[in-house]
């Protein structure tokens, strides 16, 4: 970590660049504390510094509050609905979807389904604006019918009801759908270019400039990307020739996600050149019409890669020399700084200035979730509002500084008075001119608080002002309200008379040295995730400085040379049986992972016997002790994360992030049965029974348990089925998949390590018929847990029962015809993204995978080609690749099977869209992602295990035929469900017959204690792997 | 080949996912109402389960994890149980009560067998939708425990009567079908017990991340809490 105070000194900055560019990726997820104890120095005010920016703040606000006309019409409608109302979040939601839902019905249903949850008259006469009585009840078309009065209608609820039932939801959704078109206009400056330029005069008289942003989300197709570039070309075009005189001429942002559908770390080869070419494009324009273009900051994962694109541009010839090619960096980033560091000494080395916009940040919520579900270990952003804030003012002291300013041209995004205030006491301080920086703010909000500044100054305000379609408003819409309409936002307290001004103008620094601690309590890290264990971690694949060392461990085991030997493990000895096995590579058949001894029917027979002699006392240890190894067992998975990882590639073909999944996985299962077993195992449990006596029972081992486990996911499910075994006090004889033994071999040895006795654990790798038939044929079998085809569970069914011995629990995970139902309130971009993954991450080797998409027909024209755009972008390829999506299937039985029903589905059905294969996928086992468009589900048979969706249209009124369709399929494993109904979200929750329902997101990647998983019907037989009951299910309950 | 399914698995079917959607409370209020007409014991045994099912599965329970969205687990009847003892005496009949309400409060329609199983039936039956609790003769019992769609037996039985049963269902096709068996008539020493509901029901996982729309709303304000 450097020394932050270090970066004022004008000579840091003639550092080596390739020097500089190592300070920032270390700071990804640095420990909050230790950083912001280096940058408070930069942001702290003298005392003298601090009563002047206290005061400057203090006049502006109540300066802002003096002014009738500070409160807009949006500010009064987040004034009135702030997020910590549920009305506030319902109308937000309305907002988001309803102007795209293309049919009434859908539309009706929504209203009805939003209004008939809030209390939304409580509000309708709080506020004196018109606009928002007239967005809450829709008035601006049918005002004459909703003419309140509450002393005679009773009770509010009442009111919406009459209301609803009265005036119908056809005549709300026409004046809701005009109050976001008015709500629109209030945020979108236009709907082209032209019309945003002319509707921007006024302010442009006033002082004002602008930025124009072209609104979209990202793109995920080719076409969409062709869109946004023809869109932005036009955008440079249009500004280009706009004649009005102005010293700071309006310039154009530009979104990277927007013009290229791959612009991820994985992709970095396409980005440096099909996405570099996109904008050099744009730039080689807008120079010629000496319109300046800023890049937009994204979430913090595409930082780095967003930092090469920019350098490679800034330095290509149709950039040098230019001056106006800059870029956004966002204070809530830990590393901020030192990406601000190394573009002044960019921009220094090539003599070219560049414009640089400080925003505080926009995706931190997403930040944090994206980065608790991943187990990172930290966050990129700072978790307290006003530790964002002390950043953006280190910065800022930073680039207002003298050696900086020749460089940078600061642009300083802010709405916050103290912030706006502050800057500008500071540019004093530093002897920085109105010439040498720029404010900034968003169309629509802050114009009180600009208003007064440029009136009294010669400062450049630039106005970022979204342009197009109402449609296409709607997401940004809601991120900006979201943003700004939680009660803590400065904006929502400005604008509150009721908040006292002294509590608006307490500096940064002050507020977060007065708690108790720098990082924010409530907010706790990805490792503390659970109270009662921690969370796997997982490392940072997009991140230079996480991910490099770490892929430097993995490939220390992918070379042809290092090659496992395995063997069947009884009693803790390798037994070489003499049948040896090779395990080929499923993405190269010329490649092996290692050799294994298949066990013989002596081997199982001993392995049997021992485990039967081990039970009495591995079972009368304390269950806390049981427990105890099951954590070293987690721990010695981590310590090992790079071999397993290997092995994932090599015997199972899993990419890089399958990789990190299945071994989060493995880990979490021992550290949450674990934390189980201590809960509910260790002590007996006193009950009443039912003739009112006192008990006490205890749950108990049953005896010798077999786990039979499958190749889709070779070390969590064969972990977790022998661990959840082992720790209620069963022995165990384990099977691995004969595909993926290799690392079953090495869990075993790990958890002989980690303190399981090695008569107690035995490992016997091999086919159906040896090892398979006498482990559920033997009549010591207690127990079995297996996971396989629903053919095979019954079949082993059927073995346990012919033994002649009172039935044992049988518990299977089976296969599952998993569907996901799209409504047309869903988000195309979102379901799409979702339905990509969950057909066809894996090569679709889940169990939970997606198999057929049911989407309303009003919107499949809308969505079908987007996944035939997005399939089209989809890499299949080598699985150790971060470039490649998609990997091989298992071997040549699989791909036969698939490869088959692809053959006869293109015959029965439409082709929508097929991926490419490269080149070297004859020399292993892959299947092309396919999709297909089928008249019903009916067309399925049973269960296709690899990339293959199948898509069906479906009419909103047959909703509930859909579900009884799918429900009647026996199978019940997971369903997706994507809307922004919630009463059809829960219509179909009450109705679907499935183990795991998702709910607007992708339905694969089932968490361990948070998200219990397994199906019912066909599906399995429950209890739910990683959840509360799984273990009682391996017990027998005892009276003591 | 058209597989005819016998009449009470239908009807059951039918009315499985009201019951069902009942949920426990909504099922236990219904229950109770039907206790006062049973003996002592059998009384005692059914108001048990019932307080033990709202002790244990009522609740949907929501799970921990991510900030910004929402997992709960709940629980759900497997579907159509069919409820038998092979075993006389007063005993067995308290503990086929047991059963019987523990399969139901589960959220299962349940069929029953027998003049004892009519019995019981009777004494329920006024208080439940129709078709929630069936009966059949001991004659078409053998048709039910064949039928596919049943989702499992409880029965009291001796060791060998389960060891039969349990061939009987594994060699049918179609989903694993649970067979539930209390081979200590004596002692009921599995019906009796806490756990022994969780035979019946099946849990279901609902994860709701409906961000933009209060998840991240939610999420923002966190950020901001004070200390």
């Amino acid at each position: 970590m450097f020394k932050a105070i270090e970066v004022l000194q004008p000579n840091f900055i003639q550092r080596p660049l390739n020097e500089l560019w190592q300070l920032i990726s270390p700071l990804y997820n640095m420990d909050e504390e230790k950083w912001l104890n280096e940058l408070l120095p930069l942001a702290r005010p003298t005392e003298g510094e601090l009563e002047t920016q206290t005061n400057a703040a203090a006049n502006l606000i109540a300066e802002v509050r003096k002014d009738d006309d500070s409160m807009s019409m949006i500010d009064a409608l987040l004034l009135e609905y702030s997020l910590d109302t549920k009305e506030g979040i319902l109308l937000m939601c309305l907002a988001e979807a309803l102007m795209r839902v293309p049919d009434k019905e859908t539309a009706d249903a929504f209203i009805k389904d939003r209004l008939s949850v809030a209390d939304w008259a409580s509000h309708a006469k709080n506020s004196d604006s018109f606009f928002v009585n007239a967005s809450t009840w829709g008035l601006l078309l049918t005002g004459k019918i909703v003419t309140m009065d509450e002393k005679k209608d009773g009770t509010p609820a009442n009111l919406v009801n009459r209301m609803v039932n009265r005036v119908s939801e056809p005549v709300i959704r026409k004046a809701m759908n005009q109050a976001m078109k008015i709500m629109g206009h209030q945020f979108v400056l236009g709907r082209s270019i032209e019309e945003a330029l002319s509707r921007g005069k006024s302010y442009r008289d006033k002082g004002y400039t602008y930025s124009f942003d072209m609104l979209g989300e990202a793109a995920l197709t080719a076409a969409d990307a062709d869109k946004y570039l023809t869109s932005y070309m036009k955008a440079v075009e249009s500004v280009g020739k706009d004649t009005y005189s102005q010293k700071h001429r309006p310039t154009i942002s530009i979104k990277l996600s927007a013009l290229h559908p791959r612009y991820e770390v994985g992709c970095e080869e396409r980005v440096m050149t099909e996405l570099f070419d996109s904008v050099k494009g744009l730039i080689i324009k807008a120079r010629s019409l000496n319109v300046g273009i800023t890049i937009d900051a994204e979430e913090a994962d595409r930082l780095e890669l967003s930092l090469h694109l920019f350098e490679k541009l800034f330095r290509d010839e149709c950039t040098k020399g230019w001056g106006l090619f800059g870029l956004v960096v966002q204070a809530y980033s830990k590393r901020a700084l030192p990406v601000l560091v190394w573009l002044a000494a960019l921009s220094k080395e090539q003599g070219d200035r560049i414009p640089v916009r400080l925003v505080k940040g926009a995706y931190w919520d997403s930040e944090i979730k994206l980065c608790q579900q991943r187990g990172i270990n930290g966050y990129p952003v700072y978790t307290r509002k006003e530790s964002t804030d002390v950043s953006y003012l280190a910065c800022a002291h930073f680039l207002l500084s003298e050696h900086t300013r020749a460089n940078i041209f600061p642009q300083f995004a802010s709405h916050n008075a103290h912030t706006i205030a502050t800057i500008s006491c500071l540019a004093k301080q530093l002897g920085a001119t109105t010439q040498e920086f720029e404010f900034q703010r968003l169309h629509g909000m802050g114009d009180a608080l600009y208003n007064r500044l440029i009136k009294g100054s010669d400062i450049c305000v630039r106005i970022y002002a979204p342009v197009g379609s109402h449609k296409d408003l709607l997401p940004y819409l809601v991120r900006r309200l979201l943003e700004n309409g939680a009660n803590s936002s400065f904006v929502h307290r400005l604008i509150d008379a009721s908040y006292p001004i002294a509590d608006l103008i307490n500096h940064p620094v002050t507020t977060l040295e007065s708690r108790k601690s720098l990082a924010n309590p409530h907010i706790n890290l990805p490792a503390n995730l659970f109270d009662d264990r921690k969370n796997s971690f997982g490392p940072n694949i997009e991140i230079e400085s996480d991910w490099t060392p770490f892929k430097a461990k993995v490939d220390a085991f992918m070379g042809q040379d290092t090659q496992w030997r395995a063997f069947p493990i009884v009693g803790g000895e390798k037994v070489a049986t003499g049948q040896t096995h090779s395990i080929e590579s499923p993405y190269d058949h010329n490649q092996t992972a290692g050799q294994i001894d298949w066990a013989d029917a002596a081997t199982v027979t001993k392995a049997i016997d021992l485990a039967e002699a081990a039970f009495p006392a591995w079972s009368a240890r304390p269950a806390t002790e049981r427990a105890d190894c099951l954590d070293k067992m987690a721990d010695l998975m981590e310590e090992n994360y790079a071999e397993l990882m290997a092995l994932c590639h090599r015997e199972a073909g899993k990419t890089i992030q399958d990789s990190i999944d299945e071994v989060r996985e493995a880990v979490d299962f021992c550290r949450y049965y674990a934390q189980q077993a201590r809960s509910h195992f260790a002590n007996p449990t006193h009950y009443t029974d039912f003739l009112g006596n006192e008990k006490q029972a205890k749950l108990n081992g049953r005896g010798v348990f077999t786990c039979i486990s499958p190749w889709n996911f070779p070390l969590a499910i064969f972990t977790g089925q022998v661990v959840a075994a082992l720790v209620v006090g069963n022995t165990v004889v384990a099977k691995p998949a004969e595909q993926t033994s290799l690392i079953a071999f090495r869990a075993i040895e790990m958890l002989h390590q980690a303190g399981v006795p090695t008569d107690v654990l035995h490992l016997l790798p091999g086919d159906g018929a040896t090892v398979g038939a006498p482990l559920t044929s033997d009549k010591r079998i207690a127990g079995l847990a297996f996971t396989g085809s629903t053919g095979t569970a019954q079949l082993i069914n059927r073995t346990l029962a012919a033994r002649g011995v009172a039935p044992v629990p049988v518990i299977a995970e089976t296969g599952g015809q998993n569907a996901m139902l799209v409504d047309s309130t869903s988000l195309p971009e979102q379901v799409v993204r979702d339905a990509v993954r969950s057909a066809f991450a894996s090569a679709g080797q889940r169990c939970s995978a997606l198999r057929v998409l049911f989407v309303q027909a009003d919107i499949a024209d809308r969505v079908i080609p987007m996944i035939k755009g997005a399939m089209a972008e989809q890499s299949v390829g080598l699985p150790y690749l971060h470039s490649t999506d998609v990997g091989p299937v298992i071997d040549k039985k699989a791909q036969r099977m698939l490869l088959d029903h692809i053959e006869y589905m293109k015959a029965e059905s439409k082709l929508i869209a097929q991926t490419e294969l490269p080149d070297f996928a004859k020399n292993g086992t892959f299947v092309a992602p396919t999709a297909f468009e089928i008249a019903s589900i009916d067309q399925l048979t049973d269960e296709k295990f690899g990339p293959i969706l199948h898509v069906v249209r479906y009419k909103a009124r047959d909703l509930d035929k859909i579900i009884d369709t799918i429900n009647n399929s026996g199978f019940g494993l997971t369903m997706g469900v994507h809307s922004r109904n919630e009463t059809t979200c829960a219509r179909i929750a009450s109705r679907a017959r499935v183990g795991n329902l998702y709910i607007n997101r992708d339905q694969v990647g089932a968490v361990v204690g948070v998200q219990p998983f397994g199906g019912q019907g066909l599906s399995g037989t429950g209890p739910k792997a990683g959840g509360p009951h799984y273990l009682q299910r391996f017990a027998i309950e005892q009276d003591l | 080949m058209t597989i005819v399914q016998p009449i009470q698995i239908q009807v059951a079917q039918k009315v499985f996912e009201a019951w069902d959607k009942l949920g426990v409370n909504g099922r236990a209020e219904k229950l109770q109402k039907a206790l006062n007409a049973f003996p002592n014991e059998q009384r005692k045994m059914a108001a048990w389960q019932i307080n033990n099912a709202k002790q244990s599965i009522a609740e949907t329970r929501v799970m921990p994890g991510p900030t910004g969205e929402r997992n709960e687990l709940s629980n759900q009847g497997r579907g159509v149980f069919l409820c038998m003892s092979f075993i006389e005496g007063d005993k067995a009949k308290v503990g086929l009560v047991g059963q019987i309400f523990a399969a139901l409060i589960a959220g299962n329609p349940v069929i029953t067998v027998g003049p004892i199983g009519q019995e019981i039936m009777d004494m329920i039956s006024s208080f439940v939708a129709e078709g929630v609790v069936q009966n059949i003769a001991e004659s078409a019992q053998d048709s039910l425990i064949e039928a596919n769609h049943l989702a499992g037996i409880a029965t009291l039985c001796d060791p060998m009567q389960a060891q039969q049963l349990s061939q009987r269902l594994a060699a049918k096709s179609g989903l694993i079908c649970q067979l539930v068996e209390e081979t200590d008539a004596e002692n009921l020493s599995v019906i009796a017990k806490p756990h022994y509901v969780l035979r019946f029901v099946t849990e279901r996982t609902v994860s709701n991340n409906t961000t933009a729309i209060g998840g991240n709303a939610t999420l923002l304000e966190l950020g901001s809490m004070n200390d």
